[in-house]
């Protein structure tokens, strides 16, 4: 087992990391911007490195940095967290180089699934269903045409490069089609400097599906269910929970073997989740393969009673998956609300000092934080705030306990989203779990609900 | 001399068991330095390094470094060694200069010295070479521009620039010894013509 690992990341998740190092006996190192000084991941690492100064480009982004950083207090592997350098091939190769384990799958692994037609023909190969579509890059307009004819539409147009929404046109009928198609080369260029992009089919009111697998350097892959993540605003997350209410246990067990059996093919190892695309008739399409542990990971770990980040570390020293999860079950419900220092209407962010901060507690309630009273939100990073998870013996006592958790945390001195969740979590569609990715659309200023 | 000062010079105990030093081993570089009319004096063996400074005008505690430990959180017991705190809460409580900010940055500001600070994060050498001559010592003056030391980073030699003209009064840094972003290195009393 490691003696000593470095976490390369900030906030909750940093926080998270040194839990399970705790845990496991191992030292940590914290590495901050000069923004982060009085944070409570570096107050609770066993040592802490200032790397640069608040910007993330200079900092936790700065790769020499954080090596060096590594280097000096000489530690065995360091952990990436998510966002940040989590998913930098590059990253997880000069670790390699350093004689430093990363723990997270091979650079090979990351770099096939961050360009993502690539990730969809690997793991089509595999006999994981995709979406209808090109097999890679557009290269002109004849082309898009030509594989319009054979996915049909409603299609969407995406950049190779990307994610987040960003360089992506939907397109409705064939009009629309080469105005789209220029339109998104010119946005792909801008944001990621590879103008390049593909066409998939397009479904209308699909479900965000997306599954938690773990697999070891042994070449064993499991997974570890499924978490519903539709309620998104702009494709990003706002709740998450497991089981999705609109997948079946027969669904459910086929398309997690399917997942994992693809993913033994390609010798991945260390925690990934896949996101799908789920379609009224319940057919999944495999969208894209995330190579970290994600932000809503603690659902799964309230259902499944695995500790993911521990799994993780474990895995990266060796250990085998029957050892680590010697017996694997699903108990109950749990849902996540990520709450962000934001306006719950205007999304704006909201930075500057909490005044009060009272998590809620008692039976079956998780907050994942690295806020506190009087702590200052610096303005240079995302708004996550705190992770309110909770667990019920099905969905009724899940929902019933949401709302009372949500009703009990009180945050003073900066804006957040609680008060959108009580929302959602007061809405009979989404109690009924007759939702999809549009359904946030409904608690959106008008304006805000046109953008796509 | 006398055999006990008046004065003892200050040392802090490592808390740190793996750190090595035991109380009787400080005892007797106490007593070598009193036997020799030291004023300071330093000692490094197998990733532990004291340094013994007998309180004058402007010093504070002195501490004994582990060769790698990198500050301490706040909610560490309180037994762990006052010099290397990183915390502002241990700061104000146990009134010891954090990482960053180490012993006489304070006296720094109030002669108003410029303070070089490390742009990277690495390992600090005061010589281009092993065996060559160090680019500065105490008391050279020096341009804007002009070389003071070596910070390596991922095997990289990296040449860090003065970022002022004057004269070196104090150098925080030893050879070899790792540092973090914004680490005070050199204070320069700085010139009126450069």
């Amino acid at each position: 087992m490691f003696r000593k690992v470095l976490v390369a990341n900030r906030g909750e998740i940093a926080l998270r990391v040194i839990c399970a190092c705790k845990e496991l006996g191992i030292q940590t190192v914290a590495v901050y911007s000069e923004a982060d000084r009085n944070s409570l991941h570096v107050r609770f690492a066993d040592e802490a490195i200032c790397i640069g100064p608040p910007r993330s480009k200079d900092s936790y982004l700065n790769i020499p940095q954080v090596i060096s950083a590594a280097e000096i207090t000489d530690v065995d592997a360091i952990h990436p967290g998510y966002g940040f350098l989590s998913e930098n091939a590059n990253f997880a190769e000069v670790c390699e180089a350093s004689q430093i384990t990363f723990i997270g799958p091979t650079s090979e692994s990351i770099r096939m699934m961050g360009e993502k037609d690539r990730a969809r023909r690997e793991m089509a190969k595999a006999g994981v269903p995709i979406m209808p579509g090109t097999d890679g890059a557009v290269a002109d307009e004849d082309t898009a045409v030509r594989a319009a004819g054979e996915i049909g539409y409603p299609l969407i147009i995406k950049a190779v490069a990307g994610g987040g929404g960003r360089g992506m046109r939907i397109v409705r009928s064939r009009a629309e089609l080469s105005p789209a198609f220029q339109a998104a080369r010119h946005e792909a260029q801008q944001a990621f400097g590879i103008p390049d992009v593909y066409m998939e089919r397009f479904i209308e009111r699909p479900r965000h599906i997306e599954f938690q697998v773990l697999g070891d350097t042994h070449g064993k892959v499991i997974h570890l269910g499924e978490r519903e993540c539709s309620i998104q605003r702009r494709h990003q997350k706002l709740l998450e929970e497991s089981p999705s209410p609109a997948v079946s246990a027969g669904r459910r067990e086929e398309m997690g073997a399917r997942i994992a059996h693809a993913l033994e093919q390609i010798a991945y190892s260390n925690a990934g989740t896949v996101e799908l695309l789920m379609d009224d008739a319940g057919d999944f399409y495999f969208i894209e393969m995330n190579t970290r542990i994600q932000v809503e990971h603690p659902v799964t770990e309230m259902i499944t009673g695995v500790d993911l980040v521990k799994s993780q570390i474990r895995v990266a020293a060796g250990d085998r998956l029957d050892e680590i999860i010697p017996n694997l079950e699903f108990r109950g419900h749990a849902i996540e609300c990520r709450v962000n220092a934001e306006d719950p209407e205007t999304f704006t962010p909201s930075a500057g000092r909490v005044t009060t901060f009272h998590t809620p507690g008692s039976t079956g309630v998780r907050v994942d934080t690295a806020m506190h009273s009087d702590a200052f939100i610096p303005p240079y990073y995302d708004s996550l705030i705190a992770k309110l998870v909770v667990h019920g013996r099905d969905r009724e006592e899940a929902l019933s306990r949401m709302r009372r958790a949500l009703e009990m945390f009180i945050v003073e001195g900066v804006k957040t989203t609680i008060p959108l969740h009580r929302k959602i979590l007061a809405d009979p569609d989404f109690a009924a779990g007759n939702f999809d990715t549009h359904f946030l659309e409904r608690y959106l200023p008008a304006l805000q609900a046109a953008a796509k | 001399m006398a055999k006990k000062p008046k004065q003892p010079a200050n040392a802090a105990v490592p808390a740190q068991p793996s750190a090595g030093a035991d109380l009787s081993h400080l005892e007797r570089m106490l007593a070598f330095m009193e036997q020799h009319g030291l004023e300071e004096f330093e000692y490094e063996h197998a990733g532990l390094r004291v340094r013994l400074r007998k309180p004058s005008a402007n010093t504070h505690h002195t501490s004994a470094l582990p060769a790698r430990a990198f500050g301490m959180g706040a909610m560490t017991p309180p037994e762990i060694l006052v010099g290397g705190s990183a915390s502002p809460a241990a700061e104000a409580a146990a009134g010891a200069p954090s990482r960053s900010e180490p012993t006489g940055t304070a006296a720094a500001d109030a002669e108003d010295l410029h303070v070089v600070k490390s742009p990277i994060v690495g390992t600090f050498y005061e010589c281009p070479s092993p065996g060559t001559a160090a680019f500065v010592k105490v008391g050279d003056q020096v341009t804007s521009g002009q070389v003071l030391c070596i910070i390596e980073a991922m095997k990289l030699m990296n040449e860090i620039e003065s970022d002022a003209a004057g004269e070196i009064v104090r150098r925080y840094i030893e050879n070899g010894q790792p540092v973090e972003y914004g680490e005070s290195l050199f204070a320069i009393r700085t010139s009126r013509k450069k």
